[in-house]
């Protein structure tokens, strides 16, 4: 990614004699505070007007551009390196910038990055390519990445090499829609289902699951019963429902069964316990093309915790598996920042 | 560019008969223009420097068409489904950008321009042709960012349905459960096919 140490075919003109001239590449103003970006593109013609506020922005040379034939300008460069890394969901300007073009998420859904690939895309000489998390969900036109080629004019072989290399890999970069999953959810215990308290789990599981498009089907309490539990388990299981979710009940308390009535009801994967704080205590299950979580109570104190993490996944077609449930490690630490930013923040990053 | 009555004859000829909507739709597409700095945009260079985008399929939008030469073909005619009597013009080369916006107000309006015909539509054809700008249109000046995959020119991107096998161009696939997709195929059709395959 370093820049080349070849000769720049640029020849430098005094700015007293630009008048005419075709500008080689978008000239940048920085105004403090108040603007950053190109106050002349390129290919503008410069007028005898331009050449006070060129000069107003330290210019007193210009370059005008000689390209040979293994040579591409870095607006030519970069349409061909955001074409070769954006896969499906992903989508950037017609116009660069600067240089620069930023990929932005054509719908929402699940980023994805293959990172290996990103990474050995950027050894490569003379380009560069920066983006957000893999595992992020994005919204329609979120940023996801930015690329560039490093110099100005990047030579057609390094060029060629990084298209190649990303099609290779294609797609670096691509969005899952997520799919409109249908959940059903049983929330247990004794002190909700004898209404001792008021459950405030569905509000909660509901606002999340249908922000990402999925639908609440159904929801039951049930006390702390190991065979009721199991029992409502199975009568989801023989419906059509894409998640089963319950909530609590996940601890070592002896009251804490409901991980017991999951285990009874046939699914064939089940993972218990997750590299995440909040949400050690999560369970992850799957029978045929149903999943199931198992909340623990964190999720009723915390704002964001695992099944954030864990919820795009499923409805994006995904089906993480003990190691993805290890691999959330390195980042799984929530802050507790006031206010919560995420997802804009390093929890459950590393995935 | 020709003048208004020269255009607006056109574009009734084009549309196929004349109405209030012909004659927002040319005043729109001529004050869209020059305030882009376009003044031929139906003719070489020109014709490849301007994209308009427009928020209804109405009367109005095959004037904007015939005024400025912009096609759906030729994917210089975008259409945002919005239902609003509005459309933004873009000169691809400078960046600028103006969107235009039929005001609510010029319907009441007519009256006070063409009082002297009193059938509606005709009152409004005949006032629409003289009202001022500021009566007739809201005018912004807007930044339009056109992603490259809406440009005009040739298709720069294709890729192939893993379910019909498809072709399908200009980056309109989607990513759904680990498999990439044609839209028909992920999202579902607007058309219910008559005959089974196979039968």
């Amino acid at each position: 990614m370093c820049e080349s140490t070849k000769v720049l075919p640029f020849k430098t003109i005094p700015i007293d004699q630009a008048v005419g001239c075709t500008l080689a590449h978008d000239m940048t103003q920085v105004i403090p505070g108040e603007f950053k970006g190109p106050a002349f593109k390129k290919g503008h013609k410069v007028t005898s007007g331009d050449l006070c506020r060129l000069m107003r922005m330290g210019k007193n040379n210009l370059y005008v551009l000689d390209l040979k034939d293994d040579q591409v300008h870095e607006d030519d460069a970069v349409m061909e390196l955001a074409s070769a890394l954006s896969g499906p969901g992903v989508t950037f300007s017609g116009a660069p910038r600067e240089g620069k073009l930023e990929l932005r998420a054509e719908y929402p859904g699940l980023f994805k990055v293959n990172f290996e690939a990103l990474t050995e895309f950027n050894m490569i000489q003379d380009v560069m390519c920066a983006s957000i998390h893999n595992n992020t969900h994005v919204e329609k036109n979120n940023s996801l990445a930015a690329t560039r080629a490093i110099p100005l004019v990047i030579q057609k072989n390094d060029l060629e090499t990084a298209v190649k290399f990303a099609r290779q890999h294609y797609p670096i970069f691509s969005v899952k829609l997520f799919n409109p999953a249908k959940v059903r959810l049983i929330i247990t215990g004794n002190e909700v289902y004898k209404g001792l308290i008021k459950d405030k789990f569905q509000a909660i599981v509901e606002k999340k699951t249908t922000a990402l498009g999925a639908t609440l089907e159904e929801v039951v309490i049930l006390p702390d019963n190991h065979e009721m539990i199991s029992k409502q388990i199975k009568t989801y299981l023989e419906k059509d429902t894409d998640i089963i979710i319950t909530t609590g009940g996940m601890s070592v308390d002896p009251d804490d069964v409901t991980k017991a009535g999951i285990e009874d009801s046939g699914f064939e994967e089940i993972f218990y316990s997750a590299a995440v704080l909040p949400g050690a205590m999560f369970l992850l299950g799957y029978h045929k093309n149903t999943a199931i979580m198992g909340l623990p109570a964190c999720g009723l104190y915390h704002k964001t915790t695992i099944f954030d993490l864990i919820l795009p996944r499923l409805m994006a077609g995904e089906k993480p598996v003990q190691r993805d449930l290890a691999k959330l490690c390195h980042g799984g630490l929530c802050l507790n920042c006031d206010p919560c930013r995420f997802p804009v923040c390093p929890f459950g990053k590393s995935g | 560019m020709e003048d208004f009555e020269i255009l607006l004859k056109g574009s009734a000829a084009a549309h196929g008969h004349l109405c209030p909507g012909q004659v927002v739709g040319v005043r729109m597409a001529m004050e869209g223009c020059r305030l882009i700095g376009l003044d031929n945009p139906r003719e070489l260079p020109q014709i490849k420097k301007l994209i308009v985008y427009v928020e209804m399929d109405r009367c109005a939008t095959d004037a904007i068409s015939f005024v400025t030469g912009v096609r759906l073909g030729r994917r210089s005619l975008r259409f945002v489904d919005n239902g609003i009597m509005a459309a933004s013009f873009v000169n691809l080369e400078t960046g600028k950008a103006f969107r235009i916006c039929s005001t609510e107000a010029s319907r009441d309006l007519a009256q006070k321009y063409a009082p002297e015909f009193t059938d509606r539509s005709q009152q409004q054809l005949e006032a629409y042709k003289k009202m001022d700008l500021d009566d007739l249109f809201t005018i912004e000046e807007v930044i339009i960012d056109v992603p490259a995959c809406d440009m005009p020119g040739p298709t720069r991107f294709k890729s192939v349905c893993a379910k019909c096998g498809q072709v399908v161009r200009d980056k309109r696939e989607v990513m759904k459960n680990n498999e990439i997709l044609c839209r028909p195929c992920a999202l579902g059709t607007y058309y219910q096919p008559l005959r089974k395959k196979g039968n």
